[in-house]
């Protein structure tokens, strides 16, 4: 058995560089990429508890959140396609209109 | 206070198989004390444990390659490479069909549509088509905010691992984690929001496709609508004319089997077909 200490740390680390990733790069790909790591890193928090208190209610969570960053993956690319149709760029910085 | 003490009460493993991690820290100053705590550390190490460590710390650095890449396509490699030991983790944390799960669907599914879109999209390295980066903007407040989020979830991780937590958890059963105990908790208690699950998926599928459809597709829809020029405007679809994407084939050659059927002269050469 692993202390819960390890699977936290790890969780810590996969959630602060997910938001530092999100935070500093202009790449709007490898932003989306940003926060699939932190939701990574949330399910890594969701299992560890659930492995700690024997309960199984962390794991279906963490599934649910799988199936929310699959969405998410989804659309978010999907509007990354429809961005690059009429910007031709990735820079977030170069995105501040709304209009066409 | 008086709830995580009776938590705690119920669930503090016995002394025998308690956590390898030192349970408290050493006293500043006292370098015996830090050594014998390596070394209990050391000693107390199982090898399930050095498995969690060593996959855990390449989840992580594969993470940082992940967003200090310039090529969107190699940091998306890492993804994968980050999610797989994630996946070998848990694993350790006695998560089997969780572990299936974040293979088949991270770093299955959704890197396939990652890499694909980047290739569809013809990013170069810089993460643009071809355009230089001409403008510097201000970025300091997102590295002021990246400070501030980092100082604050360390301090809240600091106070959670040094007031509670100490623990090696529960006793769990054999069936922990396989698919069949998940399934039984994912159709029972949790079924409603398993449905509500299936129709966000829906619609983030039907949400995926209307956004995606590129100019001259809406403005087709619409003309088929039988909307006027001025709702095309007014839709912010009026200039189509003027869209300098490929040039528009006629109804006579979309209905032909294929767009166009005159392949010129064969060269001199003697080469036939293909291009």
């Amino acid at each position: 058995m692993i202390s819960i200490t390890a699977p936290l740390y790890l969780a810590f680390a996969l959630f602060i560089i997910g938001m530092i990733g999100v935070l500093v790069r202009r790449n709007v790909l490898i932003m989306l990429m940003s926060v699939e790591l932190m939701l990574n890193g949330a399910n890594v928090a969701l299992i560890a508890f659930s492995r700690l208190w024997g309960n199984l209610d962390g794991q279906v969570f963490a599934m649910f959140v799988i199936g929310v960053a699959a969405a998410e993956a989804a659309v978010g690319l999907a509007i990354v396609v429809s961005l690059f149709r009429s910007r031709a760029s990735a820079d977030v910085d170069q995105l501040n209109v709304l209009r066409d | 206070m008086s709830l995580s003490r009776s938590l705690s009460v119920q669930t503090f493993a016995p002394a025998a198989d308690a956590s390898a991690w030192p349970g408290e820290a050493p006293a500043p100053g006292a370098f015996s004390q830090l050594l014998t705590g390596v070394w209990e550390f050391l000693a107390h190490t199982t090898g399930a444990e050095y498995l969690f460590f060593f996959f855990a710390l390449l989840a992580v650095v594969c993470a940082a390659v992940t967003i200090s890449h310039r090529n969107p396509v190699v940091a998306a490699v890492w993804l994968v490479g980050s999610f797989s030991c994630v996946a070998i983790c848990y694993v350790m944390l006695s998560a089997t069909f969780l572990a299936a799960l974040q293979v088949l669907v991270y770093a299955g599914a959704m890197m396939v549509l990652f890499v694909f879109v980047v290739m569809v999209l013809d990013v170069d390295e810089r993460g643009t088509t071809n355009q230089p980066n001409t403008r510097k903007s201000r970025r300091w407040p997102y590295y002021g905010a990246t400070v501030v989020l980092v100082t604050g979830m360390t301090w809240v991780l600091w106070g959670t691992l040094t007031r509670q937590f100490h623990t090696s958890g529960r006793t769990i059963g054999t069936g922990f984690g396989t698919a069949e105990s998940v399934g039984r908790e994912l159709f029972g208690p949790a079924l409603f929001a398993f449905e509500g699950v299936s129709l966000l998926l829906l619609a983030a599928v039907i949400g995926a496709v209307v956004v995606a459809r590129s100019r001259r597709e809406r403005v087709k829809e619409a003309v088929a609508l039988g909307t006027s020029d001025e709702g095309l405007h007014v839709a912010g679809l009026g200039s189509a004319d003027e869209d300098p994407g490929t040039p528009d084939l006629t109804d006579a050659e979309v209905r032909q089997p294929f767009p166009v059927m005159d392949f010129g002269q064969p060269s001199a050469g003697g080469h036939e077909g293909g291009n």
